[in-house]
């Protein structure tokens, strides 16, 4: 069979199995059942795809993920996140659109302790939307800063994603890691700065805010110091633990995971059925990721086996490109596949192509992994499959359509794409940090 | 609910309890090693390998409980666009295609099980034990997704008789 044909064999499986509703993780075993038997040898092949099954995930490097999850879903049932909410809505007062304000800055603050973007955007969207609302914010304005920096969110580590994506890709974890921190705080700026200029040129959008609690001195930096230090201090010791080469990843996550239990416990705000709540939660989030990599594992060896991997990746390689071209290109095709398919899909599908061109045009992987970080999280805000959109329709006032919520993420859809295209132009944005920080 | 829906449902939620629990204990112990390393105490090299086989227990176990509440990624765009009855068909489709995947995975989970018995492969780290071992979770998690999604498509088709 010819790569040609071999390819859209497989591919045109697994987009007609997608299509129909086939949950992903079996649409990739049952495509792979039938490239085990054409590619593999038949009942050989099938043998080879259990053991890989079970392989795939047996893995330390994927350790990570789920207490990365879990750090993000103790602060969210147990309730320590809102206070940390509250304590910084004390401090910014007098801004056009203050309380959308509010959610970017706590958003960041949340991200740098939460591995989930799905847990911050859920706990923004429940808390702070429908105040918004009640406020008279303009839609728009109320639900568009909350899901942009759920995005951010897969940024600034810890993030589940990002350890994915280093293990899949061959990457340096934790140089991945430390790489989104810079491009996820500018992008937090960006969307600061996108707000109160908003709200300033167009009065409707947000109301003259002076509903603050007046506090001052102590009162208001107490909560500060109380409820968002610890948590400053938690994202310092999983960074810093891994940076300084005294834990792995996987290590810095179990101890994140841990502290932020502890901290939990030290605001007296530990129940169990709270912390059961949060493991079950980080269980749900963390097997649907894990049980679709068992069932794309032998795909990316089918890919490779069929031909289909190395024929395009030759026919690309050979067609005397650029290298900043064929990025281009992977990004194109990237965030195309973001508006129809989960993350972790995305990764599974491109990489067996993807890696083999970076390393044949010698382009720098860590770079290539920032950028594929931020087509993925592009992806998690574009209609119709962005699943950050589908979370905040989840907790929004039911009145709130979809169409409200499409709208209400354009400008920030925006804004991810300026970020994707000037780290294209000047990689330092995102390899600057890790280079200087594991010299 | 009749004895056998409810033991039945408590098996599925225990699946999701037991992969929940587990990861827990796993931070707690992985935590652990590294505080004793680094004060001095006493290095636990088996905790890391530990970790390294929970994550299929857990993702094994937690398929059968995620599919049960309906939480495994699907792409859902098509089939909410089409007519009702359309979307049915389609989704009866989707349980079919996902029990024959699920078949296939108890089969050669089983085999695989087998085969490494009979060669006597041992998984010889700080931990000595036989390979099969790790191979256990994945048939019995994929029997488990093979009975729901039977249930599934029963339900399915009771639902339209009705």
């Amino acid at each position: 069979m010819s790569w040609q044909l071999a390819l859209l064999l497989l591919f045109g499986m697994l987009s007609t199995l997608m299509a129909i509703g086939v949950p992903v993780a079996f649409a990739f075993v049952a495509v792979n059942m039938v490239g085990a038997v054409v590619f593999l040898g038949g009942d050989a092949g099938l043998m080879q795809l259990a053991r890989n099954a079970v392989a795939s995930i047996t893995n330390f490097s994927l350790t990570p993920i789920p207490f990365f999850v879990l750090m993000g879903e103790v602060l969210f049932h147990t309730g320590v996140a809102m206070k940390a909410i509250e304590a910084i809505e004390l401090l910014i007062r007098r801004v056009p659109g203050r309380l959308a304000v509010v959610a970017v800055v706590a958003g960041t603050v949340f991200s740098a302790i939460s591995g989930s973007t799905i847990a911050t955007t859920a706990l923004l969207g429940s808390l702070l939307l429908p105040e918004m609302l009640r406020r008279g914010y303009e839609p728009k304005l109320a639900m568009g800063p909350i899901m942009a920096i759920g995005g951010v969110d897969m940024l600034i580590p810890p993030s589940a994603l990002t350890v994915l994506l280093g293990s899949l890709a061959g990457i340096s974890i934790s140089q991945l890691l430390i790489a989104g921190i810079l491009p996820g705080l500018l992008l937090s700026i960006a969307f600061v700065g996108y707000i109160i200029i908003s709200a300033m040129l167009v009065p409707g959008l947000a109301p003259r805010d002076d509903e603050f609690k007046r506090v001052s001195g102590w009162a208001r930096w107490r909560p500060l110091i109380v409820y968002v230090l610890p948590l400053f201090v938690i994202f310092g010791v999983v960074i810093g633990a891994m940076v300084a080469g005294w834990a792995t990843p996987t290590e810095a996550a179990a101890l994140g995971a841990v502290a932020t239990v502890v901290v939990a416990a030290a605001y007296r705000a530990l129940t169990w059925r709270g912390l059961m709540q949060a493991l079950m939660g980080t269980a749900a989030i963390s097997g649907t990721i894990l049980f679709i990599i068992v069932g794309a594992t032998t795909f990316a060896q089918i890919l490779s086996f069929s031909g289909g991997a190395n024929g395009l990746v030759s026919l690309v390689a050979g067609q005397g490109l650029s290298p900043m071209m064929v990025v281009a290109g992977m990004m194109a095709v990237l965030i195309m596949l973001g508006c129809f398919v989960d993350q972790v899909s995305m990764m599974l599908i491109t990489l067996p192509f993807f890696m083999p061109l970076v390393q044949v045009l010698g382009i720098d992987p860590l770079w290539f992994g920032v950028l594929f970080l931020i087509c993925m999280q592009l992806g998690l805000l574009t209609p119709p499959f962005g699943l950050l959109l589908f979370t905040l329709k989840g907790v929004a006032p039911p009145h709130i359509t979809m169409a409200q919520v499409f709208r209400a993420v354009m400008p920030y859809v925006l804004f991810s794409a300026g970020m994707l295209l000037l780290i294209m132009l000047i990689p330092p944005i995102a390899t600057w940090l890790p280079r200087m920080m594991f010299k | 609910m009749s004895s056998l829906d409810r033991f039945y449902r408590g098996l599925i939620n225990g699946c999701g309890v037991i992969s929940a629990v587990l990861i827990g204990v796993v931070a707690v112990l992985v935590t652990l090693d590294v505080v004793m390393r680094n004060v001095g105490l006493s290095n636990l090299p088996w905790i890391v390998e530990i970790s390294e086989y929970s994550l299929p227990v857990a993702t094994f176990l937690s398929a059968p409980w995620l599919l049960h509440s309906n939480q495994h990624v699907r792409v859902e765009i098509l089939v909410s666009a089409l007519p009702h009855q359309v979307a049915r068909r389609l989704d009866q489709l989707a349980d079919l295609i996902g029990l024959a995947g699920s078949l296939a995975l108890v089969w050669y989970g089983i085999r695989i099980i087998v085969d490494s018995r009979a060669i006597g492969s041992l998984i010889i780290k700080t931990l000595v034990f036989p390979e099969w071992w790790l191979f256990v979770p994945l048939p019995a998690g994929a029997a488990l997704l093979v009975i729901e999604f039977v249930r599934r498509m029963l339900n399915r088709s009771l639902g339209a008789a009705s």
